[in-house]
C-alpha cells in the first residue's frame, strides 16, 4: 500500500515535471548584426516582445556582431546550456554549418531565420522561416510592369536595375526573381544594364549618376532595396530627369515617403516585426511537434502608391 | 619660343609621371564613351569624389608627418550621423558646429594617443576604427538617420547646392585643397610635418615638437573627416550607420596614388587630388563602359598599379628595375 502509493506519487511528479518543461521552452537565438541596420535593430525587439508576451518561452538572445567565429561560439553556447531550440541569423550561410550540424546531433532543432545557410546544411536545419526573396523579386517585376502597362509604354520601356551587395544570398535572388520575371509579364520591356549599389544609398546614387549621363531614355529603375531606391530618387531629381517609374524592396520609411511624396512607385512590404514573429513562431511549432513547412514563409505583399494607405509606414 | 630639351622633358616626366597616367586613362575612357567627357559627367565624378577627396588631404597630412589613419572611414560615420540627428533637434546652425566639435574631440584624441603617448599610429586608428563605429550605433540606437523636413531645410546646400554654375561640394573640395596646399607647401608647420616624418631624430634636434606637430595633422585629418560627413549627410539628407565603412582604405589608396611615401616625408596635397580624381574617374569610366560588375573589381585594381609603375617607371628613367 505504501510503497505503491510512494510509486504513484512518483510517477506523477515525472509526469508533472515533464509537462512543466514541455511548457516552458527554452529557445536561444543568435543574430547576425544587430544595430548595424534598423531593420536588424527592430528585429531584435520585436522578437524579444514576442517572447515576453508568451508566458511558456523563456529566450536566451546573442548577437554575433557580424563575425562568424562570434556566432559558432555562441552556438556552441547554446548547445552547452541544452537549450529547446536554436533560432540563427547566419552571418554566413557556409561557414556556420559545422556549429549548426553540431547542434542538430545533439538534438537540439535549429530553425534558420531571416537568410537561408547552404543547401549542403538543409538536412541538419528543422525549418528556415523569413522572406522569400525571389518572390519578392518577382513581385517588383510585376508592379513595374503593371505601371509601364498603365502608362501605355509597355512596348517600349527601358529599365536599369540597381543590385544590393555582389554575393549575398538577398541580392542574387531579388535580381534572380527580377530578372526572370519581368520578360514573362512584359517582354518588349528592356533591361539596359545592372550594376550594384552594394545596398548603400549613396554609392546607388553614384551608379544612378552613371547611368543617367550613359542613356538618354530611362523608364524605370529597380533597386533591390528602398534605401538604395531613394539614392537613385535622388540623382534622377538632381538631373531634373522626371517621369522615371521608382520601384524597389524591403519597403524603409524614406521609400514609404517618397511614395506618399509621389516621387517613388511601389516596393515589397517587408516587415522585420513579422520576420521575428515568424521566427519564433516556427520555433515554438516546431517544439509542439507541429507539421512546419521546410521553407516556412512569411508574406511580403506589394505597396504601391495606389494601396499604400492599407501599410503603416516602417519604423526603420 | 623655347624649345624644350630632352633632360627637361625627362624632368617634366618624373616631377608628374601620375599626371600623365591620369590624362592616358581619360583619353582612354572618352575613346571607349565619349560622353565621358561631357560636363554632366565630369561634374557629378567630381561631386562624389569629394566626399573621399575632402577625407584624403587630411590624411595626406598624417601620412606624410609618418603614421597612418585607419579610423576617417568610421569617423565619417560618425559625423553624419551626429548631423544628422542634431539637425531635427537643435537645428542645422548649431548642428554643425556641434558635430565638428565632437569629430575633432575624436582626433585630438587619436592625437594625443599617437603623439604624446607615442603609440603605433596604425594600432590605435585600427583600434578607433571598431571603437568610434560602436560609438556610432550606441548614438544612433542602430537606426538610419534622417532628416523629417528634406524639402525645407536649407542644410541640403553643401551637398546638392551650387553656386556659379558649380556643385558646392566640389567648391569646399576645391578651397580645402587649396587652403591645406598652401598650408603643407609654404607656411612653417607644413615643412615642420615633412622633417617629422621624413627624419624624426634629426626633427628633434632641429628643435621641431614632434608631439605637437603629429597632433595637428590628426586635429586637421578629423576636421577634414567632419567636412565630409557634412557633404555626405546634406547629399543624401538622410543615412546608414555604415556610410563611411571601408572608405578608409579606398582613401589611402588615393593618398598612395598620389606619390606620399607610407614611410613618411614626401607626398604633396596637389598629388593626392590627383589620386582621389583617378579612382573616381576609373570606377565612372567602367560603368559607363558598361563591364560586367566583377570585372570592374579587378580592371580597377589593374589600373591602379599600372598608374603607380608608371609614375615610378618616370621617376626612375627606367620601365624596368628589379629588387637589387
Amino acid at each position: 500500500m505504501n510503497i505503491r502509493y510512494t510509486l504513484a506519487a512518483t510517477t506523477a511528479l515525472v509526469a508533472f515535471a515533464g509537462a512543466a518543461s514541455a511548457d516552458t521552452m527554452k529557445i536561444g537565438i543568435t543574430q547576425n548584426n544587430v544595430g548595424v541596420d534598423s531593420y536588424q535593430t527592430t528585429y531584435e525587439k520585436a522578437f524579444i516582445a514576442a517572447a515576453e508576451a508568451n508566458a511558456d518561452v523563456e529566450t536566451v538572445v546573442l548577437d554575433a556582431g557580424g563575425d562568424v567565429a562570434r556566432q559558432i561560439a555562441q552556438m556552441e553556447d547554446l548547445i552547452q546550456q541544452e537549450v529547446d531550440a536554436i533560432i540563427i541569423w547566419p552571418t554566413n550561410g557556409e561557414a556556420v554549418i559545422p556549429a549548426v550540424r553540431k547542434a542538430s546531433q545533439a538534438g537540439i532543432p535549429v530553425i534558420v531565420t531571416n537568410s537561408n545557410i547552404a543547401e549542403q546544411g538543409f538536412d541538419f536545419v528543422k525549418s528556415f522561416s523569413g522572406p522569400d526573396n525571389i518572390t519578392q523579386g518577382a513581385r517588383s517585376a510585376e508592379i513595374m510592369c503593371d505601371k509601364f502597362k498603365e502608362m501605355g509604354i509597355e512596348n517600349e520601356a527601358k529599365v536599369v536595375h540597381i543590385t544590393g551587395q555582389p554575393g549575398y544570398t538577398t541580392a542574387i535572388e531579388r535580381a534572380q526573381g527580377f530578372n526572370d520575371r519581368l520578360p514573362e509579364v512584359c517582354p518588349n520591356v528592356e533591361q539596359i544594364d545592372q550594376q550594384p549599389g552594394d545596398w548603400n544609398r549613396e554609392k546607388s546614387q553614384q551608379v544612378m549618376e552613371a547611368f543617367l549621363v550613359k542613356y538618354d531614355d530611362i523608364d524605370g529603375v529597380y533597386a533591390g532595396d528602398d534605401n538604395m531606391g531613394v539614392g537613385a530618387l535622388n540623382a534622377a531629381k538632381a538631373a531634373g530627369r522626371d517621369g522615371i517609374i521608382f520601384v524597389g524592396a524591403t519597403n524603409f520609411a524614406v521609400g514609404y515617403e517618397a511614395m506618399a511624396a509621389g516621387d517613388y512607385w511601389g516596393s515589397i512590404y517587408q516587415s522585420p516585426v513579422d520576420d521575428a514573429e515568424a521566427a519564433l513562431k516556427t520555433a515554438i511549432d516546431v517544439l509542439n511537434g507541429e507539421e512546419v513547412p521546410f521553407l516556412n514563409y512569411f508574406d511580403t505583399p506589394k505597396i504601391t502608391q495606389d494601396n499604400m494607405g492599407e501599410f503603416t509606414k516602417p519604423v526603420f | 619660343m623655347a624649345t624644350l630639351t630632352k633632360q627637361q622633358i625627362g624632368s617634366v616626366l618624373a616631377k608628374q609621371g601620375i599626371l600623365i597616367a591620369f590624362v592616358i586613362f581619360m583619353i582612354a575612357f572618352t575613346i571607349a564613351n565619349p560622353k565621358f567627357l561631357t560636363m554632366d559627367n565630369v561634374f557629378s565624378v567630381v561631386r562624389s569624389s569629394a566626399i573621399l577627396g575632402v577625407m584624403a588631404l587630411g590624411v595626406t597630412f598624417v601620412v606624410i608627418s609618418g603614421n597612418l589613419d585607419l579610423s576617417v572611414g568610421s569617423m565619417m560615420s560618425f559625423s553624419t550621423i551626429v548631423v544628422l540627428d542634431l539637425h531635427d533637434k537643435i537645428g542645422p546652425f548649431m548642428a554643425i558646429p556641434a558635430m565638428f566639435a565632437m569629430t575633432l574631440c575624436l582626433g585630438a584624441f587619436i592625437g594625443f594617443l599617437v603623439g604624446y603617448l607615442r603609440l603605433n599610429s596604425l594600432i590605435v586608428t585600427l583600434g578607433m576604427l571598431s571603437a568610434i563605429h560602436g560609438l556610432t550605433l550606441t548614438y544612433s540606437g542602430g537606426q538610419n538617420m534622417d532628416i523629417a523636413d528634406k524639402e525645407g531645410t536649407w542644410f541640403s546646400v553643401f551637398g546638392q547646392g551650387t553656386a556659379l554654375g558649380i556643385p558646392v561640394p566640389i567648391l569646399i573640395f576645391i578651397a580645402l585643397a587649396a587652403l591645406l596646399g598652401l598650408t603643407l607647401a609654404k607656411t612653417p608647420f607644413g615643412r615642420k610635418v615633412y622633417a617629422v616624418g621624413g627624419n624624426g631624430t634629426a626633427a628633434t634636434f632641429s628643435g621641431i615638437p614632434r608631439a605637437r606637430t603629429v597632433f595637428f595633422c590628426y586635429l586637421i585629418s578629423a576636421a577634414c573627416v567632419a567636412t565630409a560627413g557634412l557633404i555626405q549627410a546634406s547629399r543624401s539628407l538622410g543615412s546608414q550607420n555604415t556610410v563611411g565603412q571601408g572608405l578608409e582604405l579606398e582613401v589611402l589608396a588615393a593618398v598612395i596614388l598620389g606619390g606620399a611615401s607610407l614611410l613618411g616625408g614626401s607626398g604633396t596635397v596637389f598629388k593626392t587630388v590627383i589620386g582621389v580624381l583617378i579612382l573616381g574617374f576609373i570606377q565612372n569610366g567602367l560603368l559607363l563602359m558598361g563591364l560586367q560588375f566583377y570585372i570592374q573589381f579587378v580592371v580597377t585594381w589593374v589600373i591602379i598599379i599600372l598608374a603607380v609603375w608608371l609614375d615610378i617607371a618616370a621617376k626612375r628613367g627606367k620601365l624596368w628595375s628589379a629588387i637589387a
